[in-house]
């Protein structure tokens, strides 16, 4: 056959790859510049800075604060998510009367905005008048009400509980996925031989599951390590930045203090963080997979 | 060919926008801040009013909320997108003077028009002998009590000191409803002003005359153990630092909260969604000499540096503070009146409501005008949650405070 220049996969695949480029690369190279200039609260650079911006956030005791509460807040959502979603997701795919209905059900969370979720939630965790309290008192398991977002001891986890149940959707449908991919002779061939319903599902349904648990955890961290709306609606990450993660703290450098040149630093790292942890983990996840 | 048949599509274009901006050269854009579901409605009108007295002009009114107005206003500067005119916090005017974004209003202010204003309200948009801003919307603080409580726990009258306020919030505890004596707020925007009422009354100041914060004082110390009695001794609502102002003004409106210092424009709400509320308004507590300080608050509408329609947007300018349409927009939205002769119409003259408000104007405090404001605010802000939660012990943690705005003083000059 002729090649034609037009069929070289490198031209065809152009197009898209300048677009994304474009759009990835370039923001990220805006943020490098204003993170090594001097920069005043409006955007406008002012000189080159070298490295004092980064330096700055470094040296900031809040910075580390939110660090550890970013990997907290990170791994109990991913981890809690996974955990609630494979069960969840077998059930889903067992074959019972209303399951189109369960499964319409347990996505339509999905569809609704995460701040909305998160602002609903606000006005359950009142501690005067919030659905919650209100719940535990008609069970009579609390005779008081609880001050939960008055101070970071109730309000980081119950912030961790909404992010796991708010990323359950997305994730039950990746573990739907995988699991209808599983051939049911499979499951026959186990059954026959004997098989309890623990060892098919340790032998069976989670190795085979294993890529789209990777999928899901990959996805997950890079969603939840940014994820704004649930902290900033409940509490802005007070009382006293006690419950701050990285992103709030970074929109406060930015927004709220004007320090366009530290937040542009801070982004950067979290960006680093995030693309290395990431690699290691597709790494990891992918040598486990060859063995 | 081809080459000749672009340039002269270019140039046709290049001539159509040029005539298009040309025939729009009178549109004046203008970010406001949305106050109340009125405000916009009150600009749009506005706007046509203005529109149809001045023909060929176009004003574009964008109401942005007021939580994410400063985040939009500053990547609309930093993209050159900004409009011709938009309302600030005055407090913010000082980073917009001093990057050379906001223009200066004294070739455009005759004295009549500035024989309009109220002092009190026009000097903080003033800077280095220069009138940058002009006060869009004014406000000040003084408390509020719920008189049906005060009724059955037997209080004649509302408390004029920090003493008697604690033992009039004790009766309303000893009532053993639901409702709380001092509404306190601890979480959000104001947190730190909520605590400025009490430091004022103390004699104490935000910034020293020596240029440092004022919050390592006896009269900090004092101002901050008023409220830690008030939450130790049950007085306020439990699990302050989870409620912010509108909180506690709700708690209010339901009835549930004898006495809280805030805004006229809660007399509004009031009127609106709690009609039957017995309230009263009076003046925020005196320290023990006789000091007592409200928090006065202007916004500002400025006119951006690069405007392209500077003459009609000052037109347009002038025309919101004409007494008719500054009447209007201060009674919609429950804002004190900036104008001498709107403050004199009855309908402001006779509100007794108001009068607790303009009363305390003689001691009224302005924030301070200096820059990194907002990060000294949310220092006082985090150690005052920390003294509320009892995470940390007054005089350590607003020594702490101190140190860390001298530090943002120094890193600002």
């Amino acid at each position: 056959m002729n090649r034609s220049i037009f069929t070289n996969p490198y031209v065809l695949i152009a197009p898209a790859f300048l677009l994304a480029a474009f759009i990835i690369l370039w923001p990220l190279f805006q943020i490098g510049e204003i993170s090594i200039s001097n920069v005043n609260r409006f955007g406008q650079l002012r000189g080159f800075a070298g490295p004092d911006n980064f330096m700055a956030v470094l040296a900031d005791p809040q910075f580390l604060a939110s660090l550890w509460r970013t990997v907290i807040w990170t791994v109990g959502i991913v981890a809690g998510t996974i955990l609630v979603s494979i069960p969840v997701a077998l059930i889903l795919n067992e074959d019972f009367y209303g399951r189109g209905l369960a499964r319409v059900i347990i996505m339509l969370p999905w569809a609704v905005s995460l701040t909305m979720t998160a602002i609903v939630w606000r006005w359950a965790l009142s501690g005067e008048s919030g659905m919650l309290n209100s719940a535990l008192m008609g069970l009579g398991l609390i005779d008081q009400n609880i001050q939960w977002l008055a101070q970071a001891g109730t309000a980081f986890p119950m912030q961790i509980a909404i992010g796991i149940l708010v990323s359950i959707p997305f994730t039950t449908t990746i573990f739907l996925g995988g699991l209808s991919a599983i051939p049911d002779d499979l499951y026959e061939a186990a059954r026959l031989e004997g098989a309890s319903g623990w060892q098919i599902f340790r032998t069976i349904t989670l190795p085979l599951l294993r890529p789209f648990i990777n999928i899901a955890v990959v996805m997950n961290t890079i969603t939840v390590f940014n994820s704004f709306p649930i902290i900033w609606a409940t509490t802005q990450g007070g009382p006293a930045n006690s419950t701050d993660i990285l992103v709030t703290y970074l929109y406060k450098l930015g927004f709220n203090f004007g320090k366009l040149g530290e937040a542009s630093a801070l982004s950067l790292l979290m960006f680093a963080l995030l693309l290395f942890f990431t690699i290691i983990y597709v790494r990891l996840a992918m040598q486990g997979e060859r063995e | 060919m081809s080459l000749h048949w672009l340039k002269v599509a270019t140039a046709t274009g290049v001539a159509a926008i040029a005539l298009a901006s040309a025939s729009y050269a009178q549109t004046v854009r203008v970010t406001v801040a949305e106050y109340s579901s009125k405000t916009g409605p009150y600009f749009e009108k506005a706007a046509s009013e203005f529109e149809a007295a001045n023909p060929g002009t176009d004003i574009q009114i964008e109401v942005v909320p007021w939580d994410v107005l400063q985040q939009k206003l500053t990547t609309d500067i930093s993209g050159g997108a900004n409009a011709d005119l938009a309302i600030i916090g005055t407090r913010w005017l000082i980073d917009y003077v001093s990057q050379g974004i906001a223009a200066p209003l004294d070739d455009y202010i005759t004295d009549d028009f500035r024989a309009r204003f109220i002092d009190t309200f026009l000097s903080p948009s003033v800077m280095e002998g220069q009138t940058y801003g002009l006060p869009i919307a004014a406000s000040a603080r003084a408390m509020y009590y719920n008189k049906s409580l005060f009724e059955e726990a037997g209080i004649a009258e509302p408390p004029a000191t920090w003493d008697e306020l604690k033992a009039a919030a004790e009766k309303i505890k000893a009532l053993g409803g639901d409702a709380y004596g001092f509404g306190l707020q601890g979480k959000e925007i104001e947190t730190d002003v909520y605590f400025y009422y009490a430091l004022w009354s103390q004699g104490g100041t935000l910034i020293e005359e020596d240029g440092t914060s004022g919050l390592d004082t006896e009269a900090a110390y004092a101002a901050a153990q008023i409220y830690k009695d008030l939450i130790d001794g049950g007085l306020t609502e439990p699990g302050v630092t989870s409620l912010n102002r509108e909180d506690v003004q709700n708690l209010f409106k339901q009835g549930r909260i004898g006495m809280m210092i805030t805004a006229p424009f809660l007399a509004n709400q009031i009127k609106e969604e709690a009609p039957d509320l017995q309230y009263g308004v009076a003046a925020i507590p005196a320290g023990p000499n006789g000091d007592r300080g409200t928090y006065g608050v202007t916004d500002s509408i400025i006119m951006f540096e690069n405007s392209q329609n500077k003459d009609t947007a000052w037109k347009f300018m002038d025309f919101l503070f004409t007494t008719e349409k500054r009447a209007e927009f201060d009674e919609n939205e429950g804002f004190l009146p900036v104008n001498a002769e709107e403050a004199a119409m009855p309908l402001f003259a006779d509100n007794a409501d108001l009068k607790a408000f303009t009363d305390l104007l003689p001691s009224a405090q302005f924030a301070p005008v200096i820059a990194g404001w907002e990060e000294m605010a949310a220092a006082t802000s985090n150690a005052l949650q920390r003294i509320y939660l009892g995470e940390g012990e007054i005089k350590a943690e607003l020594d702490q405070a101190a140190a860390e705005i001298n530090g943002i003083i120094e890193a600002n000059n």
